[in-house]
């Protein structure tokens, strides 16, 4: 049997939790061959396979919460500092190179304080330097320098969960103004 | 009927325009001027005195008890403070109707009467001049108040925001854009460019020359009312509505990421994959196998070293001392025999060698007999004291 190029890399990847970037090499091969790795990781891994335009990942019915969550708290405050800063947050996400310096200074001067300091993985600026190694090794940011990175269109995932998570709060609520009035 | 001399009324409204502009914005805000508002605003302003002239001058007019500016004065101030308020396109859709009207009048009288028909094409001319004024202060209008929502100068929740950004969209932008859309069978535009292609044929070919002068200045009305219009339409399709589509995103994230720290720990993140490799090996294979070769790797010498020393090489005979014992039937203490047996041969008894010979005791042959009564021995080795019950060994029994 013919395998699909760079196979061993995708499998590879994947596995290891990352996400795939459709600038990458092996993202084509993987688009290409969509069907053929949607029934692979059903069939041999019992994943599912989440091919987007811009990444592609792996789901499982075990997930890593933790660090998924430590992720969005890390997305959602570092997005509502750079708005307060008057930053247009989302081509920040896209284009901008954050240095270690900045982040620390949106956390350290953040009203969320509280919660920074109560989580593990925000707590200071080395924890946090750990939590954007883990980001790298998922392909969610790309560390240009030791002390520099910027965000790749994985974190597309974190935005679209807070769009939802909007949408259903104002789909609840919008109910409960109507039955108000 | 106003008596004084527009001049006179004119300095009046440049001495009092702060009266008059609390007024206008009172108004704007409220649609009316309460009694209440209007005695605050001129008492403000330390000047109650100007209330009859207000009136005279029928900038103001009285609405029961309250007070209202009147229209031509609002426009003005609308003009002069470039507050204008955003109509809705519904408005501004009815010089749809008005010029179609119009237009249809001019075709279909155009061989009439010549009087009826300059005052419809004056009249279809000031239709589109109010048409584009209206359509522009609309567009500034929007374009300011989504600049203020993108700024946010006001602190608007972002939920606010989202629900601004969306009714601006819903009902101005796209009804709007409708309205101007050339393409669009039923924009107004639309119809503006076949009021035009229709008064560039007539400014050629209409035989009276005064109605052809008409068309004329139509036409080039039209020319510019086009070229007005289109550059509105941009402004509506290429900054306001992609600046409102991203005001209202961006809220709409920064509402979902805000609702989510409320309750960080409660609510349900995206799911990630949890990294895995799977191997058909342990992880720590290479350093068990290396440790496990090591091992043999460095063997240690080892060294025998030979001894000159004497050792005793006496070996139990078993069927000597047994011949020795059934020859001296019966022993009465067996364990005082075996001790005599060796003090025989050797100057000390060896604990060894001692319990050597006791495993005679053990030949079926034997007529061993335990002594009724507590009788003991005591025999004493080289290394030991051993404390021994006085066995009798008889004669085996004939049968």
């Amino acid at each position: 049997m013919v395998y699909p190029s760079h196979h061993k890399r995708i499998v590879e990847d994947l596995m290891g939790g990352k996400f795939i970037l459709s600038n990458e090499d092996h993202y084509n091969s993987l688009k290409e061959n969509d069907k053929f790795y949607q029934e692979f990781f059903k069939l041999s891994f019992d994943l599912d396979l989440i091919l987007k335009p811009e990444f592609s990942y792996l789901l499982s019915k075990e997930t890593q919460e933790n660090f998924s969550r430590d992720v969005s708290i890390f997305v959602a405050i570092l997005c509502y500092e750079l708005d307060k800063d008057g930053q247009n947050f989302m081509e920040m996400l896209d284009y901008h190179e954050f240095n270690y310096e900045e982040i620390d200074r949106y956390f350290e001067n953040s009203s969320f304080i509280d919660l920074i300091e109560s989580n593990k993985a925000l707590k200071d600026q080395d924890s946090r330097r750990t939590l954007i190694n883990g980001m790298a090794r998922r392909n969610i940011v790309h560390k240009s320098f030791e002390d520099r990175f910027l965000f790749t269109q994985a974190h597309r995932v974190f935005i679209e969960f807070a769009k939802e998570l909007a949408m259903r709060k104002m789909a609840v609520s919008q109910p409960e103004e109507n039955a108000g009035n | 009927m106003i008596k004084a001399e527009p001049r006179t009324i004119l300095n009046f409204l440049h001495t009092y325009f702060d009266v008059v502009r609390d007024l206008f914005e009172f108004q704007s805000h409220d649609g009316l001027i309460s009694k209440e508002a209007f005695d605050m605003i001129v008492k403000k302003h330390g000047q109650q005195n100007i209330v009859g002239k207000l009136k005279e001058y029928r900038i103001v007019r009285s609405i029961g008890s309250d007070f209202e500016m009147r229209d031509v004065y609002f426009k003005m101030m609308e003009f002069l403070l470039f507050e204008f308020k955003p109509l809705l396109p519904e408005t501004i859709e009815k010089y749809k109707g008005a010029i179609s009207e119009l237009y249809m009048k001019i075709r279909l009288g155009e061989n009439h009467d010549r009087d009826i028909l300059m005052e419809r094409i004056k009249n279809i001319s000031h239709q589109i001049r109010e048409f584009v004024d209206l359509v522009e202060r609309n567009a500034f209008r929007l374009l300011s108040e989504t600049r203020d929502l993108k700024s946010n100068i006001e602190r608007v929740e972002y939920r606010e925001k989202v629900h601004k950004a969306s009714f601006w969209i819903e009902y101005y932008i796209l009804p709007l854009n409708k309205i101007l859309d050339v393409n669009h069978s039923e924009s107004v535009t639309n119809k503006l460019m076949e009021v035009s292609e229709y008064a560039n044929r007539k400014r050629l070919d209409f035989a009276d020359e005064t109605i052809r002068t008409e068309f004329e200045k139509l036409y080039m009305q039209l020319i510019q009312t086009n070229q007005d219009l289109l550059r509105q339409s941009k402004i509506l399709t290429n900054e306001l509505l992609p600046l409102l589509e991203r005001i209202r995103t961006e809220s709409l994230i920064l509402t979902g990421f805000i609702e989510f720290l409320r309750h960080p720990y409660r609510t349900q993140t995206p799911p990630l994959l949890k990294g895995s490799r799977t191997m058909v090996y342990a992880k720590d294979m290479l350093f068990k196998v290396k440790e496990f070769f090591e091992q043999f790797e460095t063997q240690e010498a080892v060294y025998y070293e030979e001894t000159d020393m004497q050792f005793d090489k006496w070996i139990f005979d078993r069927e000597l001392f047994l011949t020795q014992l059934n020859a001296e039937l019966p022993v009465k203490d067996f364990f005082g025999w075996c001790s005599k047996m060796l003090l025989k041969d050797f100057s000390h008894i060896e604990t060894e060698k001692f319990f050597a010979i006791t495993g005679l005791l053990f030949d079926e042959a034997l007529s061993v007999e335990f002594p009724k009564k507590d009788e003991r021995t005591t025999i004493e080795t080289l290394n030991a004291r051993i404390d021994l019950p006085k066995i009798k060994i008889d004669n085996p029994v004939k049968i």
